[in-house]
């Protein structure tokens, strides 16, 4: 089949621009050229603008990935959460330590009145040891003594009591006698009284010998007494036990005490070398910049510190790095918005505004200038 | 507050987007109506109109696959139109006419390269058919295709109907492999709410079938295209679909109807492609903000929404990436956006796999690249197309070394 002439001539010449065109008026036809030209100047510069900004954006990328020199500022204020809480907990550990230094005070004091006490109670029992030696050893030679003379007692006791038999015939034969007359009412009562004065006697001999048998119980035998006295040697002693067991505890407390006040002293001590005491303690204003584990090694106390424009460029020298916290901190990366692990520094600058930057450079400017 | 308006605008495209999906889902099982109604004892004239650049022996395939219709020879032919190719193109369009002798087939060639939309035109010039069906010179044709079309054109309120284009070279790699993913959840679901309001925003040029007289009223209208002064020859099925909508017509796509395209397999070929839809897109948006009245007027919301919140929403995105690029650089890095693209990735590769079993992908992990591309799409093509809207440059096939190598003479 032939193959058709599609185009004519007068029409292909004219086929890239479209009719109305060609009729176009010159003015519009200019209208036209200055919106075109206007537009790829905008478009050539929007362009190169977009991949000035693809090209940057993708050189911090790939500087950010490979740095290790950057650390990323942070200013602390005084109404810090962080820096609030470890005050208040700083504040509590003091309170703490001062409670128990007084805690420590008085057991101190009431562990050495135990201990005179104690001393006090065992110098009372040799002399209550002796007391009883010595009442042993004098009852030892008095009991034989009283015993003997108590058998006497009793044996004249026996002979006062057959004379008072007899006695009673006498009596019966005064009152005989009154009644027949042989002696008068005066002499009877006289020789009566006489008589119940030796019956008086007996009763008051009898009565010795009670009391002598009682005393010669007391020095021969264990009595109660002797129970009273070692009743109180066994209270001395549990007393003092008593007391031991005391003193013993108080001093295991006093070292417990004494001990945990050494470990918040302790704790005290390092918590004076974190970043948000100091923040908090200090009136100055302190600066200081979260770095990453990976730039570690460019974390050395004296080394420069460097700000840049754009975060990487035209660097100028604004501090040193005056110390570095041991303790893990976690932030997000001013650049890839990723959570990171690292640790805080204190930085001394000499430019305020530093503080401010999204990235500082510690050791050396991270490019040639 | 601007950038609140900009996550606004952008989770409302999404979700007119998310549910233009469901939509197309719950549509496409059970509302009978999102189906025109086919009439196959309707049989018009058609022409099929090839415009044809730079192709190589491909255009000789496609003009074969065409041969191979199920629909009277006698009511068909092919117009095969060369834009002045710089390879061999024109001598396979000739090979072609020579060789398949059961149908008409007749070639043409502009004399200065015009542009596809203009040498549809050229090729229009030499048709009587009642239907005309533009097709893109690199694809293959079911068998079907035709009769699916014109079968469509039986609802007198349709005016155009497109076909659906797979994926010839879906393992091709990755980029395809994605494409082929997006392509068929395109047709498959995306669309299928615009069928229901017989609105589709923009019939593929790949397969485009049309009345005579739609045509040939939108012509110089197509011919006159110009940004400026300068002549406008990209988009012009986007343009053709719009056109058509606007002048009162539905529009529809038969996913019966067939056509099989080599996707781009490299991500420069991929980008100038989707650079060259991506100033369509803005160029149809302007249009469609400068004669908004009329749309809203005219067209049904559907169309109105989705005309105007794509490239609103392709807008709206590059912010989000740049903003989101500058806030939180390794947020598109995440597992979430990788999840979900695998995860989406992996249903649709498996329903393919099932319903479309030629384009099966042998790698239902590679559509997690989306991301990656996603990332690229939003941050370029806005922009450059943007400040592109003056060429007038097709992109691909406009070098040398790009052309397929192919000769007719062999």
């Amino acid at each position: 089949m032939a193959t058709p002439t599609v185009n004519p001539p007068s029409e292909t010449k004219d086929d890239s621009l479209p009719p109305e065109h060609k009729n176009a008026p010159v003015r519009q036809s200019l209208h036209y050229k200055l919106v075109i030209t206007l537009y790829r100047v905008f478009a050539i510069a929007v362009l190169y603008l977009v991949l000035a900004g693809i090209m940057s954006y993708a050189f911090v990328m790939g500087f950010y990935a490979v740095s290790t020199s950057w650390a990323a500022p942070i200013i602390l204020s005084a109404a810090d959460e962080k820096s609030l809480d470890f005050r208040e907990k700083l504040v509590t550990t003091q309170q703490t330590i001062e409670d128990l230094k007084v805690d420590t005070k008085k057991l101190d004091s009431g562990l050495g009145e135990m201990k005179k006490h104690r001393a006090a109670l065992l110098a009372l029992e040799p002399e209550l040891q002796q007391a009883i030696v010595r009442e042993r050893t004098h009852n030892r030679a008095s009991g034989p003594e009283l015993a003997a003379l108590d058998r006497q007692k009793q044996a004249d006791n026996v002979k006062t009591q057959k004379v008072l038999a007899q006695l009673k015939q006498v009596e019966s034969n005064i009152n005989k006698d009154l009644a027949a007359g042989l002696i008068t009412q005066g002499d009877a009562a006289t020789q009566l009284a006489a008589l119940n004065q030796v019956g008086g006697a007996y009763t008051d001999s009898k009565i010795a010998e009670v009391l002598l048998t009682d005393s010669v119980l007391d020095k021969t035998t264990t009595g109660t007494t002797s129970l009273d006295v070692l009743v109180k040697q066994a209270e001395l002693r549990s007393e003092v036990a008593q007391l031991d067991v005391a003193i013993n505890v108080a001093e295991k407390q006093l070292q417990e005490e004494s001990r945990q006040v050494d470990r918040l002293r302790q704790a005290i001590q390092t918590a004076k070398q974190n970043p948000y005491y100091l923040n908090a303690s200090g009136e100055k204003t302190l600066y200081f910049a979260f770095v990453p584990y990976d730039n570690q090694a460019s974390a050395v106390a004296g080394s420069s510190i460097y700000d840049c424009y754009l975060n990487m460029i035209a660097c100028r020298r604004v501090g040193t790095l005056k110390q570095v916290f041991a303790g893990e901190e976690t932030a997000i990366h001013p650049i890839f918005k990723t959570q990171i692990r690292g640790f805080l520094v204190q930085m001394s600058l000499d430019h305020a505004e530093s503080a401010k930057s999204k990235t500082v450079f510690v050791g050396r400017k991270p490019v040639v200038f | 507050m601007a950038p609140i308006l900009l996550w606004l605008i952008l989770v409302l495209c999404l979700l007119i987007s998310a549910v233009k999906y469901l939509m197309g889902i719950i549509l496409k099982f059970s509302f009978a109506s999102t189906k025109a109604q086919k009439d196959y004892a309707y049989q018009p004239t058609v022409s099929v109109l090839m415009p044809c650049y730079n192709e190589g022996k491909t255009v000789y395939e496609t003009i074969e696959s065409i041969s191979k219709s199920n629909y009277p020879n006698d009511r068909f032919e092919v117009i095969a139109q060369d834009d002045c190719s710089v390879d061999d193109s024109y001598d396979w369009m000739l090979k072609a006419q020579h060789n398949f002798t059961n149908i008409r087939v007749s070639t043409g060639r502009n004399e200065v390269n015009s542009g596809k939309a203009r040498s549809v035109c050229n090729a229009l010039q030499h048709s009587t058919a009642e239907i005309i069906i533009s097709i893109d010179s690199d694809c293959i044709f079911h068998p079907d295709a035709i009769r699916e079309l014109t079968a469509c054109f039986a609802e007198p309120r349709i005016g155009s109907v497109g076909g659906r284009v797979g994926v010839r070279n879906p393992n091709d790699s990755v980029i395809t492999a994605i494409q082929t993913v997006i392509y068929y959840s395109a047709f498959q679901l995306y669309k299928i709410p615009e069928n229901w309001t017989r609105s589709i925003c923009c019939i593929s040029g790949c397969l485009f079938a049309i009345r005579r007289e739609l045509l040939l009223e939108i012509e110089p209208a197509i011919r006159s295209r110009n940004w400026f002064g300068i002549p406008v020859n990209q988009g012009e099925d986007r343009f053709l679909t719009h056109q058509t909508l606007l002048r009162g017509y539905g529009t529809y796509i038969n996913n019966d109807a067939l056509c099989w395209t080599t996707v781009p397999n490299t991500l420069p070929v991929l980008f100038k492609q989707q650079l060259r839809w991506r100033r369509s897109i803005v160029r149809d948006f302007f249009f469609t903000l400068r004669t908004l009245p009329q749309h809203v007027w005219k067209l049904h919301p559907n169309t109105v929404f989705t005309l105007v919140l794509t490239p609103l929403g392709a807008a709206v995105g590059f912010l989000v990436v740049v903003s989101m690029l500058s806030s939180d650089p390794l947020a598109w890095a995440g597992p979430v956006p990788l999840v979900t693209a695998l995860g989406v990735g992996a249903v649709l590769t498996w329903v393919i796999k099932k319903y479309s079993a030629k384009e099966a992908i042998a790698h239902p992990l590679a559509f997690g690249a989306y991301i990656a591309w996603s990332l690229v799409s939003s941050l370029f093509l806005t922009p450059l197309a943007l400040c592109t809207m003056d060429s007038a440059d097709w992109g691909t096939r406009t070098k040398p070394q790009e052309v397929p190598i192919g000769n007719a003479n062999r």
